[in-house]
């Protein structure tokens, strides 16, 4: 389990995650791969803490935490959003959110 | 050589819990298998010896997120009628080109060319140093962060509270 | 996975698989009785000894009720999702037990080989928190799988409910960190050798808060409206029947004892009690049996709350969790830092190096000072505690009965 197979796996999840940013209609499933991506994100910066010379300096928990408290803010305002279109348009379908498209 | 073993069984967990959230249709079942993609970071964190971070992981997303998730998801989807056919993805063999491209050509040639370092030393997990840590060079952070996380409540109520109250009375 | 690794992690666990399920067994005859003896009637009595009329008051009714729900037919409702159906029973069960891997009851014959109880973190409270909180999601699953308007609504209040709870839960248990300065379940009992943590007078309000958040974390009464069977045809386990539902039933009762556990681990000084210098083959053992007397302690509590209060509306749970408990426990927490800083003299090296504080507290201090703290700390929490009432329902008056003549 060397450091380059911890970042290949967090390479193939930030890709699987934008796989999904980029193909999906529903507004809560690219929520849900933007949550992927910022996991592997997190997941790099604990893996290269734990190969780094000095690792009592803590940074790669401190930074991954609060990686993990700006995701979840994200989260929370992102579905208070998608929740609040749901009201107004009755739908989450990205491809029918085109209001301001011009014509 | 465990560890071998169990690394190889999380990264497997991980990677297909992720492709199924991505791909699965019932938006429930892929919520679950998100879950599941946490859990297995979790239990990745763990194996690198930073087990607060694993805690917080399981506490933050498969408690929280996941949970608002789930509730989201029902407030604005009739998920349980699979009536008609619904494309749920378009041009996703494009997708799948330009997640593969970007993979190939940009991830996999800047992790074989770096130097990485290849031992690990030694980690005992410590919570106390990390408050330390918090509390001294990072208390600015610490404390945007609080403020971040404030706005986000605050303004996640005020978002889905809505508008004004229509008056219907009004003459037209 | 050499056969020594294999043989350290049965021996640390089966006990606990053990022990558990057969505690569980008597807690649920003992509540039986117990509610029935507060209801002014006499529980289960006749279930003894089988084919005899001996009953042994009734010590038979736990493996009676299990064998009938073991037989019983296995009904899915047409339309469900099936496999969430299936999981639901199972994932509300392995939190609870995981959770009982973290708490520091070392068995004495562990103690003969390298130390090895199930799970040596040195955060294992934030654990706790972090894997109770799975068993949120396995009653959502089992609302949602029942495609059942009646078990939708119950999980989704359950949901919120538990939720909502969590945050006076964990603040609670915030001010017994401060208080022992790690997050590790050992160091936590290894600091209250002296002094228990529920006799200091933050400790006492931390441990009220904790007690009235874990019986609503785990469904009971009188926050049981989830499950309540006058009101929702018992909520999200509705459509569950036979073994499935005694495995919610079993994960419930576990779940209980998991945060009994934590929380004689967290105030009352888990394990730590007279009699440890008495025998020398009893002396592993004074610590396992003190800690099961004391979760055993707290279940009673929990029995005797349920057979007493009426239960909650939803409305006024949510209103209690969020606009009274949760400001109190921040209060709390204030306070706690307030007076710990005052114990180590104004000082703040003085608390990271320290000797165990709650000396200062008796020994270096005069029993004026003592009784400040306790008065001042009590008065301060009493005046937020009538304020924070009086801001939620203003101009409440008690209510006079009229009484049949």
């Amino acid at each position: 389990m060397t450091l380059e197979h911890c970042l290949i796996l967090s390479a193939v999840l930030f890709c699987i995650g934008l796989f999904g940013v980029l193909t999906r209609r529903n507004a809560i499933v690219v929520l849900f791969s933007i949550e992927i991506m910022l996991n592997a994100a997190n997941l790099n910066f604990i893996a290269f803490w734990r190969y780094s010379e000095n690792p009592t300096l803590l940074h790669g928990p401190l930074f991954a935490l609060f990686a993990i408290a700006v995701a979840a803010a994200e989260v929370a305002v992102g579905l208070a959003l998608v929740i609040a279109v749901y009201r107004h348009f009755k739908t989450v379908d990205l491809e029918k959110l085109d209001t301001l498209k011009e014509e | 050589m465990s560890l071998q073993i169990t690394f190889w069984i999380l990264a497997t967990v991980a990677v297909s819990g992720a492709l199924l959230a991505v791909r699965l249709r019932n938006l429930i079942h892929g919520v679950f298998s998100l879950m599941i993609f946490f859990g297995a970071l979790a239990g990745m964190f763990l194996l690198l010896m930073a087990e607060f971070i694993a805690a917080v992981q399981i506490l933050v997303y498969i408690g929280a997120v996941g949970i608002l998730l789930l509730f989201a998801i029902m407030l604005t989807e009739r998920v349980a009628e699979d009536g008609g056919r619904r494309i749920s993805s378009r041009g996703s063999f494009w997708g799948m080109a330009a997640a593969i491209a970007v993979f190939v050509a940009l991830l996999l040639p800047a992790i074989r060319q770096t130097d990485l370092p290849k031992t690990a030393q030694t980690v005992q997990p410590s919570v106390e140093k990390l408050g330390q840590q918090l509390m001294d060079p990072y208390v600015v952070t610490l404390e945007v962060m609080a403020l971040l996380l404030t706005a986000a409540l605050i303004g996640a109520v005020a978002v889905s509270q809505g508008g004004k109250p229509k008056n219907e009375d009004e003459p037209k | 996975m050499s056969f020594e690794l294999i043989k350290d992690i049965l021996l640390a666990t089966v006990p606990l698989l053990v022990i558990f399920p057969s505690l569980f067994a008597f807690t649920t005859w003992m509540e039986r009785k117990a509610l029935a003896r507060i209801q002014n009637r006499i529980g289960p009595n006749k279930t003894g000894i089988p084919c005899t009329r001996i009953g042994l008051f009734g010590l038979g009714q736990p493996a009676a009720d299990g064998i009938k729900m073991i037989f019983k037919e296995d009904i899915v409702p047409r339309g469900a999702d099936r496999l969430f159906h299936l999981l639901a029973p199972i994932l509300a069960l392995i939190p609870a037990m995981l959770i009982l891997c973290f708490l520091p009851l070392e068995f004495p014959w562990t103690k003969s080989m390298q130390p090895i109880h199930a799970f040596l973190l040195d955060s294992a409270v934030i654990f706790f928190f972090a894997i109770s909180g799975l068993a949120t999601l396995a009653i959502f699953m089992a609302g949602w799988a029942s495609r059942n308007k009646y078990s939708l609504l119950g999980g989704m209040r359950a949901v919120a409910q538990m939720v909502s709870y969590e945050i006076p839960l964990v603040l609670s248990a915030v001010v017994v960190v401060m208080g022992a300065g790690s997050l590790s379940a050992e160091k936590i009992v290894q600091e209250q050798n002296f002094l228990w943590f529920v006799f200091t007078p933050w400790g006492f309000a931390a441990f009220v808060i904790f007690f009235i958040a874990a019986l609503a974390e785990t469904n009971r009464s009188p926050f049981d409206l989830p499950e309540a069977e006058s009101e929702l045809v018992a909520g999200y386990f509705t459509e569950y029947s036979g073994f499935k539902f005694a495995l919610f039933f079993l994960g419930e009762y576990i779940a209980m004892f998991a945060i009994s556990g934590l929380a004689v681990v967290l105030f009352l000084g888990g394990g730590n009690g007279p009699g440890a210098g008495l025998h020398p083959l009893l002396d592993p053992w004074v610590p396992v049996v003190w800690f099961i007397a004391k979760i055993f302690g707290l279940i009673a509590l929990m029995i005797w709350l349920r057979g007493t209060l009426p239960r909650l509306r939803v409305d006024q749970l949510m209103a209690f969790a969020w606009k009274f408990l949760m400001p109190l426990s921040i209060l709390n927490i204030l306070i706690t830092g307030a007076a710990l800083h005052l114990l180590a003299d104004g000082r703040l090296e003085a608390l990271t190096r320290r000797p165990n504080h709650l000396y200062k507290m008796i020994e270096g201090a005069n029993p004026a000072m003592i009784g400040v703290l306790w008065i001042g700390s009590f008065l301060i929490l009493y005046a937020a505690a009538c304020g924070l009432d009086n801001l939620n329902r203003p101009g409440a008056k008690p209510r006079n009965y009229k009484y049949a003549e």
